[in-house]
Order: C-alpha cells, then structure tokens, then sequence
C-alpha cells in the first residue's frame, strides 16, 4: 500500500506528512525546553542576596573552559551549514557529495560528544569544592584520593534486613576473608564472593525466620494464649581474617571516631581511622558568603599559612580594584554597589603564589617531619613553579590538608554541588542527547539511504529535510545554552 | 523550495553568508563573557550584560530559523503550529514571574528570620 503525501505535498496544507509532523513533533520539543530554560530563571532570580550562595557567573565555573562551550558552538554551526548542503546535494541528484557532507555533520556530532565528555569528566572527577564552617570554600582538585575517609577495618557488624552493605564497594586492595559464627561453628567467608553468598542466604534465612516467628505470635494471641514474639537476630559480625584498608565515601557514612566507622545502612566497622583529612589542590577561594570586613579573619587563610603570599597577594588585588573605582570616581561618592562589586569574593589563586624560597621549603619538610603528621600537612608546600592548575614543573602539587571536621560539605562539580550545576547538567545532559539521537537518525540516512535515493531521491531529500530541521533546532537550543550557562 | 539550479546556487550563497554570519555572531557572545573590555555595566552578570547576550543570541537564533529552517518561506500551517507554540511558551516563562509573588516564599522568609513558631517558644 502506498502511502500518500510522502513525497508531494497535500494540496491543502502545502506541506508532505513528515513534514507536519517535524513541525509538531519541535513545538513539543520547545516546550520542552522552555520548561527548562523556565526553571533555569525561577532558579537564578529566586536567589536571595545576602542569604544564599549567590549564583555563580558561568565564566568563574567554567574559566578556560569557556573555549570548549566556544569550540562546540562553532562544530555546531558548521554542521548545520553542512546539513543544509547536504539536503541541497540530493536536490541536485548527487549522492556522492551529500554522502560527504552528511558525513562531515556526523563527524561534527562526534567531536561535540567528545568535547561534552572532556568537560564532564573534568567537572565530575578533577573539580571540587569544600564549604568550610565559616562558609567560606575553596576549590580545587583532590590529591592522592583523600576525598574518602581512610579506615583499616578489622570487625564489620552488620544487619541482615538491607541491601548488601556499602562498606563492600569500598575495600581497598584485595578483599578479605571473614569468619562468622554459625552457632557453635565457625565459617569462613573467601573473599568478596563468599560474602556475597554468605550474606544473601542468611537474610533470606533471617526473613523467614522472621516471618515465621509473627504467624506463631498471631496464632497464639487468636487462640487467646499468652504470646510473645520470638526474638530472631538481624545483625551479623564478621571478623577479618587480616585487617583491611577501607576507603569509605563521605556521603554513605553517618559519623566516625577513631576506632568506629558508623555506615548509612546501619553497618558498625570497628578499627583504625588511619586518615580522615582531604588533601586538595587549591585553585580558587571562594569568599562570597563572607561579610566583607570579615574576609581577612576567613577560616581559608589558616590553610595557606605557609604559602605566605597568598593572602598578601589577595589584599593588594583587593585595594588595587578599589583604587581603580576610586579613580574612576575621582572624589565624587561612590554608590555601595560599586564599592562591593570592587571587592575580589572569588580569589583564583596565580601559581606565582606557591613559589617560596629553597630555605623556607627545606624548613617546611624539616618541621613537617618534626610534628603530628596531620598537622604537618595542613599547609604542605611542595616545590616548584607551577601551571595554572597546581602542578608544579616535576609533576607534584601544592596541596593544602583540611580536616573534616572544619567541613560543611564537599563534592565535585557534579548536579549536588549547587542549583547552578543541577540545571547546567540537566540541560547540556538533555542537549547531549538530542544530538545522539540526531546523529543516529542523519547516519541512518547514509548508511542506508542509497536504496530509496536510486528508487525515488526526492522521498530522501524529504526526509533529509526532515532530520535536518531536526538538527537545526539543536543547534538553536544550543545558541542560547552557550551564553547563559558558560558567560552570564 | 530549491528544484532549479539557479535557485540551488542561491541558495547555496545565502547558507554560506548565513554561516559566516553566525560564526561571527559566535565571537562576538565569546567576547562579551570572556573579556573585561566588553563587560558592560557593573563587572560580573548585570542586566546589560543579559540584554546584549540574549539580543545576539536571538539574531543567530532568528536566522537560523528564517534561513536554515526555511521559515522566511514556510506555509501558513506552519506558523499556525508555531504561533501556538509561541504563547504557551510564553505562558510558561510567565509562570516563572508569578512564582516571584508566591506566598509561601513570604512565609518560608518570616520562618527564616523569626524560626519555627514552635521552637521559638
């Protein structure tokens, strides 16, 4: 059976079925992001001054990384100039340059995923923010995996109602064997299989047991005899045949001291706290929720002491910006908002900052060596001159060490880190995957558009037209996600 | 629609004009984020900034509309589709504005500053 309106148009609308159907099928799609692009304006109006952490501007998230929002907007607009030619070479009957052109969109498409998956990975893996009490943050990159609480475990105490405990996922190194008793018995776990195996067919056994205990206590109480329910165990310990290094995330424990760490799901680890401070590699201060006369007596600064030009260098940034509104002004009052702008909330930190003298370096490991090897860590410095991003030129770091207890939160620049982040992901997410499916469907019409295209080329150069609107309109959700998610 | 070669070729000119400009347009939207010299207003995200960004954002956005997707040439059912499209977007953008006048933010504000009624007292 034929299927009318597939290549000609209705007379009545002047438009062919796939057609009519793009268009209705992008109105939906504006709606949808509309909606979107709705809540991203209710979030960064709803901003309170003053009270919540004001909304970041996409240039102090991003930094370099503005040139990859630049560079995916160019691949973008390219691809939809090739599309267009594209459709234009199957109106001249020539497979083989539309065959070229679509390809060259196809290669567009990837380059994009490919830059999108550099940016998350930087975001989500090398990108991270402490809130210290005071409200103060500082950002940077996690050094030597101190993100996770370090913990040698010894005795796991566990419940047999959940799900199979975290504290699995977070062995470090091989993982162990446990014993556990089995009434009189003792039984050996091997490794990370024989708990599994272990634990699963003991919950099943404890829920029986459970089960099995309330009918009995209901039996009884319906014959009118005095019932009391059996008392069936729910907890487990395992005992580590040899201590074993934990690497527990922040998020999955509840508290921890030095010789317990208490897990979300109810799971006791008894032990040895061996490191709980997180090392970062500092790149930017974040003062913003600071009261301005304030700022110098920040917690922060008790991080970089040793790297004594640091907060100096911030202040001289700080009266240089005044000065200039000062002259700017020349006398005349100058309004407070101007004033406050001229304050330096968001302090970058330069590389030149971490350098010091070989004495004061030879000094700082001798003392670091002398003391409690935490409080020797809090302000390490590492020599060297390094780049932008803390490294120095033999490869180490210029770390800082904040213990957690002077935390409010910390996380990567992923969807929790902030209101910002959680819509930039969703809606870079959700783009993402329009040019995927976008991609797939302008692949599909290369791979096997030959047939339709020798038996009626102008169904192709339809439905080319159709994908290609398709593209267009990703291109133009993209025009207005690069402004305000990476400049404003 | 293009079937003649002539109109091909002019078509092929107007996208490749259309392409340079938006290109163009791109470097100037980089240049206002990305360098001091073209921070209009205050420095940091003011309202200058948001109407020149936005304003270039809806040129590159209207030709590749008009252009790329044919709508400079469209038939009236399309504009149909889109005009309804238009107005409820706009409706919804508007949802955002009445969100501002909300009354349980008042009372989550009052809550904020005086605390919890009942663990005032």
């Amino acid at each position: 059976m034929e299927i009318p309106y597939e290549v000609t148009a209705r007379r009545d609308t002047g438009l062919y079925n796939a057609k009519v159907g793009i268009w209705l099928f992008l109105a939906s799609e504006v709606m949808l992001f509309g909606g979107l692009f709705s809540a991203y304006v209710f979030l960064r109006v709803g901003v309170n001054d003053g009270v919540d952490t004001p909304w970041p501007m996409g240039l102090d998230v991003h930094g370099s990384g503005i040139w990859l929002g630049f560079l995916n907007t160019i691949i973008l607009i390219l691809s939809s100039v090739f599309v267009v030619f594209a459709w234009l070479a199957l109106k001249e009957r020539n497979w083989n340059v539309f065959r070229n052109w679509m390809s060259a969109v196809i290669a567009c498409a990837a380059i994009f995923m490919c830059v999108k998956a550099f940016e998350y990975n930087k975001k989500l893996n090398h990108h991270y923010g402490i809130k210290l009490t005071d409200d103060s943050v500082v950002e940077g990159e996690i050094a030597n995996g101190t993100d996770k609480i370090s913990f040698e475990a010894s005795k796991v105490t566990l419940s047999l109602q959940s799900d199979l405990p975290a504290f699995v996922g977070h062995v470090d190194g091989a993982f162990p064997d446990f014993t556990v008793m089995e009434g009189e018995e003792t039984v050996t776990l091997q490794g990370e299989k024989g708990l599994r195996k272990w634990f699963y067919k003991k919950r099943a056994r404890v829920s029986q047991d459970l089960a099995a205990a309330r009918k009995e206590f209901r039996a009884a109480k319906k014959k009118g005899e005095a019932a009391q329910l059996k008392i069936v165990s729910t907890k487990a310990e395992l005992t580590a045949v040899k201590p074993f290094k934990l690497l527990a995330k922040d998020r999955k424990v509840t508290n921890y001291d030095e010789k317990k760490l208490n897990y979300i799901d109810n799971v006791v680890v008894e032990g040895k706290l061996i490191n709980d401070y997180v090392e970062l590699i500092p790149h930017q201060i974040d003062l913003q929720m600071i009261p301005i006369g304030r700022q110098k007596e920040s917690m922060v600064w008790s991080f970089f002491e040793k790297y004594h030009q640091v907060r100096p260098n911030w202040e001289k940034a700080q009266e240089k910006s005044l000065e200039k509104i000062r002259g700017h002004f020349k006398g005349e009052p100058i309004p407070g908002k101007v004033v406050q702008s001229a304050y330096i909330n968001l302090h970058t930190i330069p590389h030149e900052d971490f350098e010091d003298t070989a004495g004061n370096h030879a000094k700082s490991e001798e003392k670091k060596s002398e003391d409690d090897p935490h409080k020797g860590d809090h302000a390490e410095e590492k020599h060297g001159h390094g780049d932008a991003d803390g490294h120095d030129d033999h490869g180490e770091h210029h770390t800082i060490s904040v213990p957690r207890s002077d935390i409010r939160f910390m996380g990567n620049h992923g969807p929790r880190y902030g209101n910002y982040y959680a819509i930039y992901f969703t809606m870079t997410a959700l783009h993402g995957l329009h040019v995927i499916g976008g991609a797939l469907v302008l692949l599909h019409f290369v791979m096997f558009g030959k047939k339709l295209y020798l038996k009626n080329p102008e169904h192709l150069a339809n439905r080319v037209e159709v994908g290609g609107l398709f593209w267009h309109f990703v291109d133009l959700v993209w025009i207005f996600l690069f402004p305000i998610m990476y400049l404003l | 629609m293009a079937s003649s070669p002539e109109e091909i070729a002019k078509h092929k000119k107007a996208y490749k004009a259309v392409g340079i400009a938006l290109l163009v347009f791109t470097c100037v939207t980089v240049s206002l984020g990305a360098f001091p010299i073209f921070d209009f207003g205050l420095p940091g995200a003011t309202w200058e900034d948001f109407v020149i960004g936005l304003l270039v954002a809806t040129v590159k956005a209207s030709l590749v509309a008009l252009v790329f997707m044919h709508l400079n040439h469209e038939k009236t059912l399309v504009y149909k589709f889109l005009i309804f499209t238009f107005c409820f977007a706009l409706s919804l953008m508007a949802l955002t504005l009445f969100a501002g006048w909300d009354p349980i933010k008042e009372a989550f504000e009052t809550v904020r500053t005086n605390g919890f009624p009942s663990l005032k007292s």
